[in-house]
């Protein structure tokens, strides 16, 4: 490093004496608001931008495509069989589902918790949050026999009389999935109208001052609705808090109240949550990384930040560890013979390769984060988080298929191999995440600004 | 003559269309139909165009005219007799398998057969079926059915008018009848018909020069031949299996493979109660593994080629056990060696009580040794008898292509054969066909032999036409059709008929044939309940009462040496899905897995996983096997049990020209399996030594249902650890001294409790009882299944995705030597639990509880989630991934349409299925019982895998009443619940299996596993130690 640029300035040495701010540099309200606010006013977009946005817009097609000739021509299109009835849809149900943890966790749990660090990333994350519930959210409903049905999940008054099932995990699944989906899009939404009303505020075309107008629903800044707004702030933080915990509790829910062996165990809850944030944590390091160093964001989102993270992933990444290593030995020590089996085939059966993967991914590989210098180095906390999240995709994959693969008998085991439509779909919906993702970046302010400026360090810029 | 011109309404009484079928207008739009449509035929057509063309003749069943609108509708203002809308109609008929005639009793609705049931009343098979019984009314509804005459003249082929064929064969056949039939020659099935034996006489008779061939499809001769030469006269053996304490098999399969087999079967299994005075025991010496095989207490794996050996060595030993007892071999001595003391042990002390019979394919030495043996243990007369064979002059196979060739022979006429495929006479036939003046072809498919003759005419199906036979043990058996012939056709007694100028109707035949036999059958009373009955009464043959035995019996082989061990041996034999092709586009049959390998929809190259190592060969690798100058590439199957360096072919696949299912090369459509015939030798010998076997390296894809044996280590053990408790197993002895261990041989577990209230039941409460020590595997209640409800095939690549749709299954379990495996054989149908883990979590609640305690699926509220198929521990849901029914809708379907149970939702797409109980059967019980004011009774309500069931093996009926045979079987110290520690109170229930070991063997049989790893306290130390060694299981690398 030949030159110290702010950027660069360590924050993430703790000094009781000097306290190093949660932002690095020179910064003041003013600066930020340029900062972030002219990012979303850019005319053009760069060169960059419009390649990434190119290709997940075509990824994008290519899912809609898939979904098209799905529900024309059967679910049979993707690998599923009998007795592997839940494939990689389901698995990238979860998956996605479990990414869209960190964003309500950050802004919700930390704020709760008085982490002030929080500020410079949850617009990111819960950006990140929305969007992978919304590729979650299509899974399941398109992965049912008949689409066009699919309302009736619902507990809709309807001609029929019908009633859904209460007792079935699923419907609580799409309670759950639906709750959390709205209180994050709400919470996401509430907490970014200060910030669009600066977007209107500064906006230079009639086209922008109007959209962001409309969005910004009258937003003032008076004292009265500062008063409200962080009420109604702290009260949907309050809501979301348990969502957070609830719905990949009840995610899990769908496999531990089955009797599948390998399902039908009670620490599928803790141990799904632990892996939700883990997995969402590191999708928000692995996007977080580039984006700053893309945007310009270094002195807002700080290594302090990123190493905060980090040390969330590692954490998280031993209590599945330690999920793991728990479910052998209750499989031992319960002395179901079918529980025994379930575990022992997952480890040296035919997925044997699936289950090291998502191991030696989500088990060993934050251990590196055990080195500050791995935390604190982007470019190595990145391809970590890349490990964990191949291997959290794995580890629905262990739990979804390698259990059904096998069950009581022997006489239905089967093997699931999946099609060019099943791999097709999963990249189909990165493109979707990335797509909104991407538009997310151009038109809306990435970090909250209005949140950052309550937490800096007044007086300095003064 | 002519009776019926006396009875008009005689055919009244079977078809209930026939007031429209004689309506001028009607037989008008008939004889139209076929000009006007022929005309318009371009060549070259589609064959959907041509399904379209043809749609209105397909109307006949019950739906006449409702097409086209020119059509004249009739609909019936007045009622005929006998016919209620929507009611089902039972009729007695029968169809001729393997030579002889197969009783069956048909439910017909609105005019259309949908369900094939063996006959109940007859004495022979008392309704039996097995799965070619079943599969029968597809064969009618077959799409690709002759829809009408061609003739074929050089380039191409165009469509006839019968009339121009009348004139064509009245021509020919007047020619050839000058010259007293010289140069005429028939071909036909081996059939016991009387009827057509009566016009081939008459026809000898009027055309003496004429040639008349037999064929052997059922590879009879070498036996047939054998058994004449032993008793100087032609017979048949008759097996009593019931009366048989010991039976033993060298390389025959009873349960599979005679035309007899479900008379077998009863016996065996009527004799087979582990309650009963005695139990038979069953030994099996062969080099597959048969059915019969599979279910034996000694199954010996022995190369066919050294059958004659083994027999010639246990002859020594009953020589030896019949001057004294002989002692007990030592336990280290080969196991050849202690089953056949054994087997020697149990004949000499069962004399007069046992069966010895070998199979159809053996060498003529095997079975006259067999004969020999039988008779030194005195079974002529107790368990076996001899029936009187008519014999009929029939020219060779091959003096027939000689004449042919020589120009002896100008006309051929073939009667629903197809030499052209499938025999070692193949490759002559069709060099014979392409030179012969004039070939004329009757049959239902243009199949290979067809496509080469000049005329082909369609024939009509069973169950569309009038016809007898005798079944095995004679009883005259008489089979009225259906429905009108779906596409017009003549019955093979039709042409001779036509052929000989009889002006009658294939009815008349028939009683013409009857009245000849007894002239009660003038009166219309007696010809009517024959036609109710569907056989003569008290006609079966009388069995010799004298039995003869000729010297050569006694010259029969006494020395021979086993061959070398490590020559290769080819043993090729009829497959059990297709015969011998016959079956092939019947995706029912192509569908159902093989008893043992489990295989759909291919034939293979069956040896044991030792075999296939010393042959440094791999499962699913395709070999070429090449012998005498025939060779074919056939994909390995490793399967456990074939005797060592024995290669297992089925006929029956391979076919170019048996339609969209089996295979038309024409169109496209690739041959299922491969045809093995080219490998036959000219003297039809079907087990082949010094064959070469070189791997190709090239791999096939083998679509089985249950996981192939080359499974991996970990699976391997578990399955061992299962298989005791799933299909829980004891020895008769263990039985005796602890009747209930079945229900220890479970696993321990807590009380069990439910989360949900307990429901009463205090109505009808049904309950299923499925007797694993009768069920042989068979595979008969699969079709019954696939045809009672509406299941459809979903084809080879279907079946490698595991997805086949059937919803009862057998499931086959492999336990210990991989060389020398002990099989189990169970069906699992939906257990309809009580506490169901299905209805739990479906989140739309489309499958529910009845209060009778049925799991209902409701279909039209399933959306597909899959989680009830998930969270079923038997694995007995199945999904439509796909539209499976799409064919039914679309032109070609048309016709498979006609063979839809209306009773049963045909379901779509993306809805779940499984086995209901046969809840419609049950509401038709319910009904009748109403409108007759009475009580259901036990017996009212047969599920079809029930009635179909050959060994009587499954039960079905109401557990709230007491004297139900399905109550009785629940309360046996035998029953137990598969999975039922899970807490799902399963309603169908499994009896274990009890073998019957020869004391000798008992310990050292891989028997008795239903206590390994979590025991029973009130099981014996001796018992436990027992386990140890039989719970080893076989490790085979790789998958």
């Amino acid at each position: 490093m030949a030159t110290v640029t702010i950027a660069d300035i360590d924050n993430t040495v703790i000094d009781p004496a000097t306290r190093p701010g949660v932002m690095t540099g020179r910064n003041s309200p003013g600066s930020v608001t340029e900062q972030v606010a002219s990012l979303a006013e850019r005319s053009r977009p760069s060169t960059a931008w419009k390649a990434a946005f190119a290709i997940s817009v075509s990824a994008t097609l290519m899912f809609f495509s898939l979904v098209g000739y799905l529900i024309a021509t059967g679910v049979g299109v993707w690998g599923n069989n009998a007795p592997v009835f839940w494939g990689w849809p389901i698995v990238n149900f979860v998956f996605w589902v479990g990414i869209g943890h960190a964003g309500t966790l950050i802004s919700a749990i930390l704020f709760l918790f008085r982490q002030n660090w929080r500020t410079s990333i949850n617009r990111f994350a819960e950006a990140m949050t929305i969007f992978a519930v919304t590729c979650a959210g299509i899974f399941p409903a398109i992965h049912i026999g008949r689409v066009w049905f699919v309302y009736w999940l619902a507990p809709v008054p309807n001609s029929l009389a019908m009633w859904p099932n209460f007792r079935s995990p699923l419907l609580w699944d799409v309670f759950a999935v639906t709750a959390y989906a709205t209180t994050s899009a709400l919470f996401w939404y509430l907490g970014m109208l200060p910030d669009l009303a600066t977007l209107r505020d500064r906006a230079t075309t009639k086209l922008r001052r109007m959209a962001y107008g409309i969005a910004a629903l009258g937003w003032n800044g008076s004292s009265q609705q500062w008063r409200l707004f962080e009420k109604a702030y702290l009260l949907l933080a309050a809501l979301a808090t348990p969502l957070v915990l609830s719905v990949h509790t009840i995610v899990s829910f769908d496999f531990a109240t089955s009797q599948m062996p390998g399902w039908h165990t009670t620490i599928f809850p803790p141990y799904f949550v632990a892996g939700a944030v883990f997995s969402g944590f590191a999708m928000v390091i692995t996007l977080m990384v580039p984006a700053r160093a893309f945007f310009g964001l270094k002195n807002l989102v700080t290594l302090r930040h990123l190493e905060n993270m980090c040390k969330v992933v590692l954490a998280t990444g031993m209590m599945v560890g330690y999920a793991y290593g728990i479910e052998f030995f209750i499989a031992w020590y319960g002395g179901n013979q079918y529980e025994q089996f379930a575990f022992i085939n997952r480890a040296l059966g035919p997925y044997w390769w699936a289950y090291w993967t998502m191991v030696s991914c989500n088990v060993l590989a934050p251990q590196l984060f055990w080195f500050k210098g791995v935390r604190t180095t982007p470019w190595a906390m990145v391809a970590i988080c890349v490990f964990v999240n191949v291997g959290m995709w794995f580890e629905r994959f262990v739990i979804t298929v390698t259990s059904l693969s096998r069950d009581f008998l022997p006489s239905s085991w089967g093997y699931f191999v999946p099609t060019p439509v099943d791999i097709l779909m999963f990249l189909g919906s990165f493109g979707l995440f990335f797509t909104l993702f991407l538009l997310f970046c151009r038109y809306l302010p990435m970090v909250a600004m209005a949140e950052v400026k309550s937490v800096m360090p007044h007086g300095e810029a003064h | 003559m002519s009776l019926l011109e006396e009875q008009p309404n005689t055919k009244q009484y079977w078809r209930s269309l026939d007031e429209l079928a004689e309506k001028p207008a009607f037989q008008d739009w008939m004889s139209r139909e076929f000009p006007t449509a022929a005309s318009e035929l371009p060549d070259g057509l589609s064959r959907r165009r041509w399904m379209q063309l043809m749609g209105a003749s397909l109307a006949l069943g019950g739906i006449a005219g409702c097409r086209w609108e020119a059509e004249e509708f009739a609909p019936f203002t007045v009622r005929p007799q006998n016919r209620m809308p929507g009611e089902k109609q039972y009729f007695s008929t029968m169809w001729e398998h393997a030579g002889y005639a197969r009783p069956l009793t048909v439910t017909s609705i609105d005019g259309r057969p949908i369900k094939i049931e063996g006959n109940t009343e007859h004495p022979a098979t008392e309704g039996a079926t097995n799965s070619w019984d079943q599969a029968l009314v597809l064969s009618m509804y077959d799409p690709d059915r002759t829809t009408g005459l061609f003739e074929r003249s050089r380039r191409k082929t165009v469509s006839r008018s019968w009339d121009e064929f009348d004139r064509m064969l009245e021509q020919r056949v007047a020619g050839h009848r000058e010259q007293q039939g010289s140069g005429l020659a028939i071909i036909h099935e081996a059939s016991s018909s009387p009827t057509r034996q009566r016009l081939l006489k008459e026809f000898r008779k009027r055309m003496p020069e004429a040639f008349i061939c037999e064929l052997d499809p059922a590879r009879v001769h070498t036996a047939k031949a054998a058994a004449s030469k032993a008793f100087g006269r032609d017979v048949r053996v008759q097996r009593h299996f019931d009366k048989a304490r010991i039976i033993a098999c060298f390389d025959a399969d009873p349960f599979q493979e005679d035309a007899d087999s479900a008379q077998m079967i009863q016996g065996w299994s009527k004799s087979r109660s582990p309650d009963g005075a005695w139990m038979n025991r069953l030994y099996c010496v062969e080099s597959r593994v048969s059915l019969t095989g599979s279910n034996a207490d000694h199954r010996l794996p022995t190369r066919s080629s050294d059958i004659l050996a083994t027999l010639v060595d246990l002859e020594i030993l009953i020589t030896a056990a019949e001057a004294k007892p002989v002692k007990r071999p030592s336990e280290d001595a080969p196991k050849r060696d202690q089953v056949l003391a054994a087997l020697a042990d149990d004949l000499v002390r069962h004399r007069g009580s046992s069966i010895l019979m070998a199979g159809a394919h053996q060498s003529a030495d095997v079975h006259t040794a067999i004969h020999r043996l039988n008779q030194r243990l005195d079974n002529f007369g107790s368990t076996l008898s001899l029936l009187p064979v008519e014999s009929h002059e029939s020219v060779q196979v091959t003096t027939l292509i000689e004449s042919v060739q020589s120009g002896q022979v100008t006309t051929l006429v073939l009667l629903d054969c197809n030499p052209v495929y499938g025999s070692e006479h193949s490759g002559a036939f069709r060099k014979t066909l392409q030179m012969i003046p004039m070939a004329i072809h009757l049959g239902t498919h243009r199949n290979e032999t067809a496509r080469l003759c000049h005329w082909h005419v369609p024939m009509s199906h069973p169950l569309e036409s009038w016809q007898d036979g005798r079944t095995h043990d004679g009883t005259i058996t008489v089979g009225q059709p259906l429905i009108a012939p779906l596409f017009d056709g003549l019955s093979p007694i039709e042409l001779l008929g036509k052929m000989l100028g009889l002006k009658q109707q294939s009815a008349d035949l028939v009683r013409g044939t009857l009245v000849g036999l007894d002239n009660r059958f003038r009166t219309e009373k007696e010809w009517r309940r024959v036609i109710h009955d569907g056989f003569v009464a008290d006609s079966a043959s009388q069995p010799l009462s004298e039995i003869r035995f000729t010297s050569s019996l006694q010259q029969g082989v006494r020395t021979a040496d086993l061959s070398d061990p490590g020559d290769i041996e080819i043993v090729i034999t009829h497959s059990e899905a297709t015969y011998d092709g016959r079956f092939a586009n019947n995706g029912w049959m192509q569908e159902t897995p093989n008893s043992i390998s489990k295989l759909t929809w291919d034939n293979a190259a069956l040896m044991s996983p030792a075999t296939a190592r010393h042959l440094l060969v791999q499962h699913g690798e395709i070999v070429q096997i090449e012998f005498s100058g025939g060779s074919v590439d056939v994909p390995v199957f490793e399967l456990p049990g074939v005797a060592a360096n024995s290669i297992q072919l089925a006929l029956g696949y391979g076919r170019t020209a048996a339609g969209h299912v089996g295979g038309l090369t024409d169109e496209g459509i690739g041959p299922v399996g491969v045809d093995v015939s080219g490998l036959l030798p000219v003297d039809g010998s079907q087990i082949l030594t010094g064959a070469t076997v070189t791997p190709t390296g090239r791999m096939w894809k083998l679509a089985t249902t249950q996981d192939h044996f080359a499974i991996d280590t970990v699976g391997l053990e578990a399955i061992g650890q299962r298989v005791g408790e799933l299909i829980r197993t004891g020895t008769i002895s263990e039985y005796r001294e602890h009747p209930d261990f079945a229900e220890h041989s479970g696993p321990h577990h807590p009380p069990l409790e439910s989360l949900w209230d307990e429901r009463p039941y205090d109505g009808h409460k049904w309950g299923m009882a499925i007797d694993l020590n009768k069920c042989i595997g068979c595979n008969a209640c699969m079709v019954a299944c696939q045809s009672e409800n509406n299941v459809p095939i979903v084809g080879k690549e279907q079946v490698l995705g595991g997805r086949e749709m059937h919803w009862i299954r057998n499931d086959r379990y492999f336990s210990g030597d991989p060389e020398d495996p002990q099989v189990d054989h169970q069906p699992v149908t939906c257990h309809h639990c009580e506490n169901a883990p299905c209805e739990q979590v479906c989140p739309v609640a489309a499958t529910v509880h009845s209060d009778e305690g049925l799991n209902d699926m409701v279909y039209n509220r399933c959306v597909g989630t899959r989680y009830c198929a998930n969270n079923c521990p038997y694995k007995v849901r199945r999904f439509n991934f796909l539209d499976y029914n799409k064919q039914l809708e679309e032109p070609e379907g048309e016709l498979l349409q006609l063979m839809i149970n209306p009773e049963v939702t045909v379901r779509s797409r993306g809805v779940m299925e499984k086995c209901t109980y046969c809840v419609q059967r049950i509401q038709d019980g319910k009904i009748d019982a109403k409108n007759e004011r009475r009580s259901l009774s036990d017996g009212d309500v047969k599920t079809a895998c029930q009635e179909a069931c050959p060994a009587s093996a499954i039960v079905f009926g109401d557990l709230n009443d007491p004297d139900s045979a399905v109550a009785a079987a629940h309360a046996s110290d035998r029953s137990y619940g598969m999975l039922s520690e899970l807490n799902t109170r399963p309603r169908t229930k499994y009896l274990a299996k009890i073998r019957n070991p020869h004391p000798w063997l008992e310990d050292r049989s891989p028997h008795a596993r239903g206590h390994n790893g979590t025991h029973s306290q009130t099981l014996t130390e001796d018992a436990h130690h027992k386990d140890a060694a039989s719970a080893l299981l076989p490790i085979i690398e790789g998958h």
